[in-house]
């Protein structure tokens, strides 16, 4: 006899493994690939409006993106910048407090470092394990110190963070200039605008002898490992997440508004000023020029929030831009693309990336409303 | 009456994944019927109400409106075909006016004879009716046309409210009144009430009822929600219950008594929750001399109070929304700035709401979706927000995961929080079990004072019971309750010594409780209830 309740049952089970496992694995899997795929074909056909071969393009990115070990390094070491600054961004909007000042903190850390290795280090002559640590708590000090002024700012006579984070970097990014360009800080000769290499032993070492990867693309990554869990399981980020996402709240179940301020923006200050260190410690030509940063601190905004504030996934989205960013260098160099045309391609990209985690947002808020 | 069915459910459906949450329901309703529904929370009522608003679509089934099947695919639609809903959670835009929100209904949705309001009017005075005009412009906002459609509307079916304040400002009770403006607005035939008395005092109730009234008169109908059954009985022409999806129960109201109503919707009789005597003893538990609060229009919210609780008591202070409770509970709990006066809590004056929470202080806030909870916080989350809870649960400010958990499932299952859980977003439950949630966070420690604003609002008769056991037994243990509570049933049946509070005051009304009528001139701002 055939038996019809069992062929129903595994009916109802092979439906069941479907609507469970198969449809979520190809969302969360799957789903990337593609808008990828779709991504990058929209942009092969620009490519190819615009009169180049796209196949000759997409291979010139892609080699020096990731072709070789060489060029991987190089990527990583591209995105470390972007990694430091989105997790400081991450880390201070999870908190509901808007820092759009990651770029001024960043060029203070720079500023700081650039003292340190050019006019303090001097005073202990070949001491890498003193002056490294020193160096880099001396940027995340400098960093944190120029974060917590907004904070202050707001706490006590209620100033909007936006407004006084924007006006900091302007003040950081001017008063950098003013220290490179006939300021105490600028080179010896007194020929341009910029500082003097800092002192050898200052330099951050490389992870690999033949490869430019530092041990600041490792910190990075731990730090941003080391984030995930104090935002995830200590008190002390649970009080953030709070502040952040219900702030009413937190402060009826007694958690200080205020307090949790001046301490995100510390850090926060502190993570983009120690990026800033970072890339003038590692980086030839370890010296403080104009125009330093090409906007770490306002791309980060877009990394950080690309993560969702996550910081594990600011990873990948740093890594993205720093790859986005090589690239597109690529491109340039290699096949004769217009800048323009490599930047309109960047935004191609991170609008699929963006729309697809838009699909992701109401996929949850239609759950949110059935229940 | 008219016996004309003007909505009529056939077989109504839908499920949510494996989760049927209306199960072939059959419903109809007459012209100037008040119908009501009556469910626990979570037996499909506002499913239901969301499937007729056009929020949902059904699964199966059918939805007729003046004889014709529709299918709504947006609340807009509902909206044309003359259906307005006042939700439990009001849909107001609370930095306008009142008169504003109401033109944006109007100049949103269509006019009397069912076209969008045209430009035209915008020249020339709107034409009207019964002293309404019936049109506004859909482009340009004239303030005095909607300060006159709101003032017309408020006194044709007695609603007043003053239209040129802004939304927040109002109590809840008066923006319950805008939300019915606004569907009137419209010209809503049929009225949904999604809860309506859950945020009315007494008073307010009994001239809530007169507003229905007034509009079944008016030849509208209106589908009233509730798990109250008393005011159920009191106001509806038709009842049908529902329990678990399902229709268990239709019929006149009257046919079927209160306990019987009750077993339909419960499935099971009730027990009623025992008073004993009362235990008071002389340690004073709290001490507020002098406190004057200012609220947020810099008025005097709480004006020169003076009240003490002690060990093993509960002190109920009754009163009508929005006459200073929610600000005399805030400064208590230090989270709202004190013009003068002093809050001793166990003989201390600790700063700052985190001190005064670890001095034993549970708080349960009117406001529970900003207040109580965070909403894209989980289950187990939620459950640790208090700052004497979650440093406990933590070593050097590590949160022991294991710790966290047990203790969530314990209050999960204690409070029977559904979804069961821990890791669901506390956004995915339902208004009543959010509430367990705040409940089960602040009584479960067993604190030394208690401050309970509204603790029942919106909850199942098994979960306010469960809610009032807990009060009870918080007083039984020697702990201190501060009852805050516009339901003045709640506060009678719960206070061992009584207050009212209105305008700001706080009046000593124990030697009144048997006196409804007493309490009640108290709570309209009478100091003297014997003249």
């Amino acid at each position: 006899m055939f038996n019809f309740s069992a062929l129903f049952r595994k009916t109802i089970s092979i439906s069941l493994s479907v609507r469970k496992i198969i449809l979520p694995f190809f969302l969360w899997i799957l789903a990337p690939v593609l808008i990828l795929t779709s991504a990058f074909i929209t942009n092969g056909i620009i490519i190819f409006l615009f009169g180049y071969n796209p196949i000759e393009a997409y291979a010139a990115a892609i080699g020096i993106t990731f072709g070789s070990v060489s060029a991987i390094s190089e990527t990583l070491v591209k995105s470390t910048p972007f990694l430091m600054t989105g997790l400081s961004v991450a880390i201070a909007f999870r908190c509901g407090m808007w820092n759009i000042g990651a770029e001024g903190q960043f060029l203070i850390g720079v500023l700081a470092a650039t003292w340190f290795g050019t006019k303090i280090a001097i005073l202990f002559p070949n001491t890498s394990w003193i002056a490294v640590p020193l160096c880099l708590s001396f940027a995340i000090l400098a960093g944190g110190i120029w974060g917590i002024i907004p904070a202050i700012l707001k706490v006590t006579r209620g100033v909007n963070e936006v407004i006084s984070t924007i006006m900091l970097n302007y003040i950081a990014i001017h008063f950098v200039s003013l220290m490179i360009d006939g300021g105490p800080l600028q080179e010896t000769s007194k020929t341009g605008p910029q500082s003097d290499p800092i002192a050898e032993w200052v330099f951050l070492p490389r992870l690999f002898e033949a490869h430019r990867i530092h041990l600041g693309t490792g910190l990075a990554v731990i730090l941003a490992i080391v984030l995930t869990f104090v935002l995830f399981r200590t008190t002390f980020g649970y009080q953030l997440r709070a502040v952040g996402e219900g702030a009413a709240a937190a402060e009826a179940a007694g958690i200080s508004i205020s307090q949790n301020t001046l301490r995100v923006f510390f850090i926060s200050g502190a993570l983009a000023g120690l990026g800033g260190a970072i890339e003038i410690m590692a980086l030839v030509p370890h010296r403080l020029t104009e125009n330093f940063s090409p906007d770490y601190g306002y791309t980060a905004i877009a990394v950080a929030l690309l993560a969702k504030l996550h910081p594990l996934m600011t990873v990948a989205t740093a890594l993205l831009f720093g790859a986005l960013a090589k690239g597109s260098f690529a491109m340039e160099a290699e096949v004769g693309i217009s800048r323009q045309v490599t930047l309109m391609m960047q935004a191609i990209i991170l609008l699929f990336v963006i729309g697809a985690s838009a699909v992701n947002f109401f996929r949850k808020y239609n759950r949110q409303q059935k229940l | 009456m008219e016996t004309e069915n003007i909505l009529e459910l056939q077989k109504l459906t839908k499920a949510f994944g494996d989760l049927v949450a209306v199960d072939n329901v059959d419903f109809e309703l007459q012209a100037g019927e008040i119908h009501a529904i009556l469910g626990e929370n979570g037996a499909g009522k506002s499913t239901l109400m969301n499937l007729i608003y056009g929020l949902h679509q059904p699964s199966d089934g059918n939805i007729r409106i003046f004889g014709e099947s529709k299918i709504f695919k947006s609340p807009r639609d509902a909206i044309t075909s003359g259906i307005g809903m006042v939700h439990q959670h009001f849909m107001l835009i609370e930095n306008l006016t009142v008169a504003e929100n109401i033109a944006l209904t109007v100049a949103k949705f269509s006019s009397k004879d069912g076209k969008t309001a045209s430009i035209e009017s915008d020249t020339e005075s709107p034409p009207e009716e019964n002293g309404i005009p019936s049109k506004l412009s859909t482009f340009r906002y004239k303030k005095n046309d909607a300060i006159r459609l709101t003032e017309a509307l408020s006194q044709k079916f007695g609603l007043a409210v003053d239209p040129s304040v802004l939304v927040r400002t109002l109590s809840v009770g008066l923006k319950q009144r805008v939300e019915i403006l606004k569907a009137l607005a419209v010209d809503a035939r049929i009225l949904i009430l999604d809860e309506p008395t859950a945020v009315l005092s007494p008073q307010e109730v009994t001239g809530f009822f007169k507003i229905l009234r007034a509009l079944q008169a008016d030849n509208r109908s209106i589908i009233f929600i509730s798990h109250k059954m008393k005011e159920v009985l009191e106001i509806s022409d038709r009842i049908t219950v529902l329990r678990h999806g399902k229709k268990v129960y239709h019929g006149k109201t009257g046919e079927l008594s209160a306990p019987g109503l009750a077993r339909e919707m419960l499935g099971e009789e009730l027990s009623e929750v025992e008073r004993k005597e009362n235990k008071a003893t002389t340690d004073l538990v709290l001490n507020v001399s002098g406190l004057t609060v200012p609220g947020s229009r810099n008025e005097n919210a709480v004006l020169d109070v003076s009240i003490q609780t002690y060990r093993g008591e509960i002190v109920g202070i009754a009163g009508v929304d929005g006459n200073g409770q929610r600000e005399l509970a805030e400064a208590i709990m230090g989270l709202r700035p004190i013009t003068s006066g002093a809050v001793e809590i166990l003989g201390r004056q600790p700063s700052g709401t985190k001190n005064i929470r670890k001095c034993g202080v549970g708080y349960i806030p009117e406001d529970r979706r900003t207040m109580g909870i965070i909403t894209s916080f989980s289950i187990a989350d939620n459950l640790m927000l208090n700052i004497a809870h979650f440093e406990h649960l933590a070593k050097r400010g590590v949160i022991s995961q294991k710790a966290k958990n047990r203790a969530a499932t314990q209050l999960i299952n204690t409070y029977d929080i559904r979804p069961s859980s821990a890791n669901i977003p506390a956004f995915a439950l339902s208004g009543g079990n959010q509430q367990k949630i705040v409940l089960a966070r602040e009584i479960s420690p067993q604190p030394e004072l208690l401050i309970a604003v509204n603790p029942t609002r919106g909850l199942d008769i098994n979960a306010a019971q469960y809610v009032h056991q807990n009060l009870f037994a918080q007083r039984d243990q020697k702990k201190s309750v501060l009852l805050i509570s516009t339901e003045l049933d709640e506060v009678l049946q719960m206070s061992d010594r009584l207050y009212v509070m209105s305008r700001g005051k706080l009046i000593e009304a124990t030697a009144h409780r048997d006196n409804i009528e007493a309490l009640g001139l108290l709570m309209t701002g009478e100091t003297d209830p014997d003249v």
